[in-house]
């Protein structure tokens, strides 16, 4: 096993940077407004080449998730979860719930963005809303 | 239908390597083959099979794991048209090319030594992230694996359309009654509902139970000009039908999984395939899924329109979707209990029955035979006949 590690195109490394500052950017299409994730070279609502990188509310609802019981990775020692979250500007991230979990069900509760330090890195994690 | 590829080819041959003990080799610390060798044994296989000599072969698709060039060098196969393709595709393209005259018998190669090479799904050098970046992206959070992105989907689509537990384990349960009546497979002791809900999670909600066999082997098949299929002599089987629909927007964010179910594209799928065949669903005698996953069955039932969407739990639980019950879905195990062919081993399956040589997996009167996939969103159906 190994570490893992980030997908790092020309375009994700604007958003890497935007989380080591603890200030996630997605970038919004310069056309329809649309935000892109994975960050890309195209809007795929309208084809717009054109962008600009902006905030997020930090608002959103969990879609789903799982528990790993099995390891993949030297730094994600089991079990651990993974969430997908809505964001409430509309792309979906594949991220970690820190903090306490729900009771009962998980979909459809809402969280927040927070920050987590990992490895040499700072990436996106949820929280549940209600302990903000 | 001006156009159609309906009829216009026939399977002729099938064949496999020894796929039951070559895992026991490979689970010996052996190395039988590799994946050229493997397909080298499956081509062998199919060619005596079919009953016509090498040199009619003039095309060539090999599976997603071998060299083109190297494959054709090994079987010295010098053709008209090739190329390479998982396994629903190059059904569809060996169609393709004998309809538009590029070829007249084309020879399908798949080799896979994942097992005594080693490959892996998930982790760090998971396969498959070159051509599916979801497979690959999530990493940094620990999502890995295509079981992960299963499991993601599952949860959702079991909160939404109230598959519970218990039903999704059908699938593990009806595939191992078939598997334990097919001497070709290589999980074979029967199990019940109980012993999948006692399985251990690897990334729940999904259970060991719900996750495809990983070993080595090969398949091939020999498809032919259906003129030239019926000069052959045995009873060629037909592709009646085929179909494809891909959902690629938002497919890294997991859109096509988790907000559509893959449902728009089997539905486009199931107009396209089953108008060219002239067939309904009413009409398949058996069903071949794709399962690298037991989540694929529920999917494709509904999206196929087998059951009412949202239906599936029920109708695997009450119709029943084994040999001994209902309509029965992966009639020899699949990659569940039969072994990982990665959908090549469905197609030689599905001839198997429409030719009633089965043996005791066989469904009673089998004419018609509807295959599916729907891998990462990308839908395709192949309809066999007799
Ligand atoms: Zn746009």
């Amino acid at each position: 096993m190994a570490n893992s590690q980030p997908v790092a195109t020309l375009y994700d490394a604007p958003m890497w940077q935007s989380l080591a500052r603890e200030h996630m950017q997605l970038q919004s299409c310069g056309h329809c407004g649309t935000l892109r994730y994975p960050p890309g070279p195209i809007c795929s609502a309208c084809t717009s080449m054109d962008y600009h990188w902006t905030d997020l509310s930090g608002g959103g609802q969990i879609l789903s998730w799982v528990r790993f019981h099995r390891a993949y990775f030297d730094d994600h020692p089991p079990p651990y979860n993974a969430v997908a979250v809505r964001l409430d500007e509309g792309p979906i991230v594949v991220s970690n719930l820190i903090g306490p979990e729900p009771e009962g069900e998980w979909i459809g509760r809402r969280v927040r963005l927070t920050y987590r330090c990992h490895l040499d890195r700072t990436q996106h994690a949820f929280m549940l809303f209600e302990q903000s | 239908m001006t156009g159609s590829l309906s009829g216009v080819a026939s399977v002729i041959g099938i064949g496999q390597s020894d796929w039951v003990g070559d895992h026991s080799r490979v689970r010996a610390g052996e190395r039988p083959h590799d994946s050229y060798g493997y397909g080298a044994q499956a081509f062998l296989s199919a060619l005596a099979d079919s009953g016509i000599a090498r040199d009619e072969i003039d095309g060539l698709i090999v599976g997603p794991t071998t060299a083109y060039e190297r494959v054709g060098e090994l079987l010295g196969l010098n053709v008209r048209w090739g190329g390479q393709a998982d396994a629903m595709t190059a059904v569809m393209e060996a169609c393709m090319a004998i309809h538009a005259g590029l070829a007249s018998v084309v020879a399908l190669v798949y080799g896979n030594d994942q097992r005594s090479a080693q490959v892996n799904y998930g982790g760090p050098d998971a396969q498959g992230g070159a051509a599916f970046l979801a497979y690959v992206y999530h990493a940094p959070w620990g999502f890995t694996s295509q079981g992960a992105l299963y499991a993601m989907m599952a949860r959702r689509y079991m909160h939404e359309r109230g598959l519970s537990e218990a039903e999704l384990g059908e699938v593990a349960v009806a595939q191992r009654l078939a598997a334990s009546r097919n001497p070709r497979a290589l999980m074979r002791k029967p199990i019940s509902i109980e012993d999948y809900l006692a399985s251990p999670f690897i990334c729940e909600p999904l259970h060991l139970f719900d996750y495809c066999l990983i070993n080595d082997g090969g398949v091939a098949l020999i498809i032919a000009e259906a003129g030239k299929a019926r000069s052959i002599g045995r009873a060629p089987v037909a592709i009646k039908g085929v179909g494809r629909y891909d959902l690629n927007r938002g497919a890294t964010s997991l859109e096509p999984r988790l907000l559509d179910y893959y449902l728009p594209a089997q539905q486009a799928v199931a107009a396209q395939v089953f108008e060219m065949a002239s067939l309904g669903p009413e009409d398949m005698d058996a069903l071949q899924i794709y399962d690298s996953f037991s989540l694929h069955i529920p999917l494709a039932l509904e999206g196929y329109g087998y059951c009412p969407v949202g239906g599936a739990g029920r109708f695997m639980r009450e119709t029943g979707i084994s040999l001994a019950k209902g309509l029965p879905v992966n009639t020899s195990g699949g990659h569940l209990s039969e072994s990982y062919m990665q959908g090549w081993n469905h197609q030689i399956e599905a001839v198997r029955q429409v030719r009633g040589e089965a043996g005791d997996h066989q469904v009673e009167g089998c004419r018609h035979v509807h295959y599916s996939s729907d891998v990462a969103g990308k839908a395709i159906s192949i309809i066999y006949g007799a």
